[in-house]
């Protein structure tokens, strides 16, 4: 193996490290916001894919456009799954926690099922578009155009929620939900609109991450599955609930798996990712950079 | 007075850069009533926790029944005989009263029947019996806080910890509860209550143990803790030192 | 006698009927592939009483289950394809090292909580398959084929009837029920289901939390992999994708979450439910893999989870769910 190829490796891995954070952050926002964990997270990127890949077939919008229709697509999405399902769970008398897990669960394969029967279990693929397939060289290093974009795309979106979590009303009244709820309501925030608006926002950074990975991923119903791992990873990486630690996060979980596809054999690299959260949790159950 | 049941020896706790406890020691002979008493932030919880095992202090050390208990986790510490009783009250929630009780009975009793019995003598004795059955979330507060004494005493202990059980019951409630806590020193339990207002436990407690800012302020009989001119002044602004 | 040694002996009684009923079943139902469905509904039963015992009682819940089971599985096939030993042997050893497996992965992950500890187990469960789908020797992504060696209770293979199978699967059903029955009135289980309702509180009462996890994790493991053991010679063929995926994990909590987590009759009542609306589904308005069964499934959980968190088995029980509080 010579530095070429590590390097070559090492920068892809940054890429898709930072398409992972941008896949990991709604779950992190989710998650710091109301203490839920949606298990549905990998359904909605898939979702969110299939989106992408109906705009296209139907109306030959090019998933570089349509990224933003379907960002604004999950961000209705993921406010009305709030409405109309997590607000109840929320309201169990007894094992909340157990309730919201298997609320979110039960979603989960809803949605695998739904995909199933309407979309077909078939493999799609978008076969041309702008960015698709193409690749530049940078200081003789190639990059994949569709991950370089999607992680221009990250890096954009998380300056972008940088200043809405700091410098806008809603962004500061999410910041202050998250620390306390109930205090929250006492000056007459509503704390299901925020929740739900925090969904939506939450859902709508995974269309951003669904419409990226569109361009150069196999689209079908069980797609969520792997990638929701990676999030979990990714999210555990951060600090369960810390936003910017899933950038971090991210960034850590591509470069251990372009590692451990350089070691392992091509079907066993998820393992280096798993493995890498069983030790952070066992070690800081709060993640690395976690503050909650 | 003899050997003390319970002694912590220049106990500290830091939390950060924050310091709950500092060289606080105290004793609790066998049989008393003692109230820990303070105002809030006192650190009278930190002391509490650090006697129950939730956690072990920076420094110092922590003797029960002439054995160093330290370091000893919680479950360790109630087979020892020190059971407590929660601020916040932890019922087991999907559990019935009796079965909740019966957990704490479980220690001292191997075979289920007779934790059983233990369970059902602990609800008569704590005047919970007519609940055994109801579901532990179906019951009032003031129920609620019986059963964390009861589930206590079925663990039979030699100091019963109690956290702040009085406060916020009504005054009738109030005081049945004290009659309660009277009616476990006359089986010969020790009790350590923590309590925030004064009024409840002042009458009730043999000694009181005054802390202020982390530290043991003053100790000794309630009449006189209360007429202390530094306790007042701790307690100042605050209208139960007024009222007192 | 008091009211709970009667609803136990109760409980026993009825116990004792349904089997007996079971036991009959096959007499009137010739039919091969209602047996099948019966045979798959009995095991999904234990095995969801298995998983109850952690998930249910203990309130450690579990999504990687699969792994035990797999281990079951994997343990009897290569026992007997490699050095021929029976798969009896091979049943208990997967269940010894079913169990030996969740006690040492016990020893981190139970210290963590809530969905820390779920993902935990999905992960692991994961790891595992991966491992399996990448080991040469137990026939890596290809699997095991266990070789007929003629219809007998010691080779326990049966090719001609399934009829040996469905008595196996009661009898295995009516043990864990058993168990768990004989569990629900034991220190473990007051210990597990005090865990499970406050940790902090049951520390202070002298409850050893690690160990009591510690102990359902054990019990558990061991069932499920039974249960993985009789699969494997049941279908006689395994690989990584029918034993070890994520999907057997979820079947397992399913019927214990539907009927009623961390009750006594839950899983029984679920499985009952959830398995043959399966099965049928999945041949009568399915087809292949059109996703209905998993529309179905989702709905199911979604609803039920919802609207009676506490399982189906409250609509039969003569305690109202939750009275809330009496004022």
């Amino acid at each position: 193996m010579t530095a070429a190829t590590i390097i070559q490796s090492l920068a892809s891995g940054l890429l898709m490290g930072l398409l992972y954070g941008l896949l990991a952050v709604g779950l992190a926002l989710i998650f710091g916001l109301m203490d839920v964990t949606n298990f549905a997270h990998g359904e909605f990127l898939m979702l969110a894919m299939y989106l992408t890949f109906f705009l296209f077939m139907f109306w030959a919008v090019d998933p570089l456009l349509s990224i933003p229709i379907v960002a604004a697509g999950m961000f209705v999405f993921g406010a009305v799954i709030y409405l109309v399902i997590i607000r109840f769970a929320m309201r169990a008398k007894a094992n909340i926690g157990m309730v919201q897990i298997f609320a979110t669960f039960g979603l989960a394969i809803l949605m695998r099922g739904l995909a199933q029967f309407f979309f077909t279990p078939d493999y799609r693929s978008i076969p041309a578009s702008i960015l698709g397939g193409k690749t530049i060289s940078v200081f003789g290093v190639f990059l994949p155009v569709p991950q370089l974009v999607g992680a221009l795309i990250s890096i954009a979106a998380f300056g972008a929620l940088y200043f809405f979590m700091k410098k806008t009303d809603f962004g500061r009244a999410l910041e202050a939900t998250r620390e306390d709820a109930g205090a929250v309501a006492l000056v007459g925030i509503d704390k299901n609109k925020v929740f739900a608006l925090g969904w939506g926002l939450g859902s709508a950074l995974i269309g951003l991450a669904g419409g990226v990975m569109a361009i150069f991923f196999y689209i079908y119903p069980d797609v969520g599955a792997s990638f929701a791992l990676i999030a979990y990873v990714t999210v555990a990486l951060g600090g369960f609930g810390s936003v910017f630690g899933a950038f971090a996060g991210g960034i850590i979980v591509g470069l251990v798996e372009a590692t451990t596809a350089m070691i392992l054999p091509p079907s066993l690299k998820s393992v280096g990712i798993y493995a890498v959260y069983l030790l952070v949790v066992f070690v800081r159950p709060r993640g690395l950079f976690g503050s909650i | 007075m003899s050997t003390p049941l319970l002694e912590t020896r220049g106990v500290w706790q830091r939390f950060g850069g924050l310091i709950a406890n500092s060289d606080v020691s105290i004793s609790v002979g066998a049989g008393e009533i003692v109230g820990l008493i303070g105002p809030n932030g006192a650190g009278k919880s930190t002391l509490f926790n650090l006697i129950a095992g939730v956690l072990p202090p920076t420094q110092g050390s922590i003797w029960f029944d002439g054995k160093d208990v330290t370091h000893m986790p919680a479950a360790e510490r109630c087979a020892l005989g020190i059971a407590r009783t929660f601020q916040v009250v932890k019922s087991f929630e999907t559990m019935t009263v009796i079965d909740n009780v019966i957990v704490g009975a479980l220690i001292r009793n191997d075979k289920m029947r007779d934790a059983r019995r233990k369970a059902h003598e602990v609800l008569e004795f704590c005047g919970l019996a007519s609940r055994a059955d109801k579901l532990a979330r179906d019951l009032i507060p003031s129920e609620k806080r019986r059963l964390e004494v009861a589930r206590a005493l079925a663990t039979e202990p030699k100091l019963l910890m109690l956290d702040e059980c009085l406060t916020g019951l009504t005054p009738l409630e109030a005081q049945s509860g004290v009659a309660l806590v009277r009616k476990v020193r006359e089986t010969g339990v020790t009790v350590l209550m923590v309590e925030h207002v004064m009024e409840i436990v002042m009458p009730l407690v043999d000694r009181a143990i005054v802390l202020n800012l982390g530290k043991k302020l003053v100790e000794g009989k309630p009449t006189d803790v209360v007429r202390h001119p530094e306790v007042i002044s701790a307690y100042l602004g605050d209208r139960h030192a007024v009222g007192a | 006698m008091d009211s709970f040694t009667q609803r136990r002996r109760r409980d026993l009684i009825l116990a004792a009927a349904l089997a007996v009923i079971a036991a009959c079943v096959p007499f009137f139902v010739k039919d091969v592939y209602v047996q099948n469905i019966m045979v798959l509904t009995l095991m999904y039963a234990a095995l969801s009483q298995a998983w109850n015992i952690l998930g249910g009682y203990c309130g450690q819940i579990s999504l990687g289950h699969a792994l035990y089971f797999g281990l079951g599985a994997y343990t009897t096939a290569l026992l007997f394809t490699k050095f021929g030993v029976l798969p009896w042997f091979g049943m208990l050893g997967g269940g010894i090292i079913s169990a030996l497996i969740a006690l040492a992965l016990g020893y981190p992950t139970f210290r963590l909580r809530g969905h820390y500890f779920v993902i935990a187990t999905i992960v692991i469960a994961e790891i595992g398959f991966l491992l399996f789908h990448n080991w040469d020797y137990a026939g890596a992504a290809l699997g095991i084929d266990i070789p007929v060696r003629g219809d007998s209770w010691a080779k326990f293979q049966f090719t001609r009837s399934k009829l040996p199978f469905y008595y196996f699967a009661l009898v295995f059903c009516c043990v864990a029920w058993f168990i768990t029955w004989w569990l629900e009135d034991s220190k473990w289980g007051f210990w597990w289901r005090a865990v499970k309702d406050n940790p902090d509180a049951a520390e202070s009462l002298g409850v050893v939390v690690f160990n009591s996890k510690m102990g359902a994790a054990a019990v558990s493991a061991f069932l499920t992999a039974i249960g993985g053991a009789f699969y494997a010679q049941f279908v006689s063929y395994i690989d990584p994708e029918s034993v070890m995926t994520f999907q057997f994990s979820l079947l397992m909590a399913l019927p214990a979450v539907l009927g009623g987590i961390g009750t006594l009759w839950g899983p029984v009542l679920g499985a009952v439910i959830l398995i043959p609306m399966t099965e049928l589904t999945r041949s009568f308005i399915g087809g292949s893999g059109r996703g209905v069964d998993l529309i179905l499934y989702g709905a199911v959980i979604v609803v039920i989870s919802l609207a009676r968190p506490d399982g189906l088995l409250g609509l039969f029980s003569r305690r109202p769910a939750s009275k809330g509080v009496p004022q």
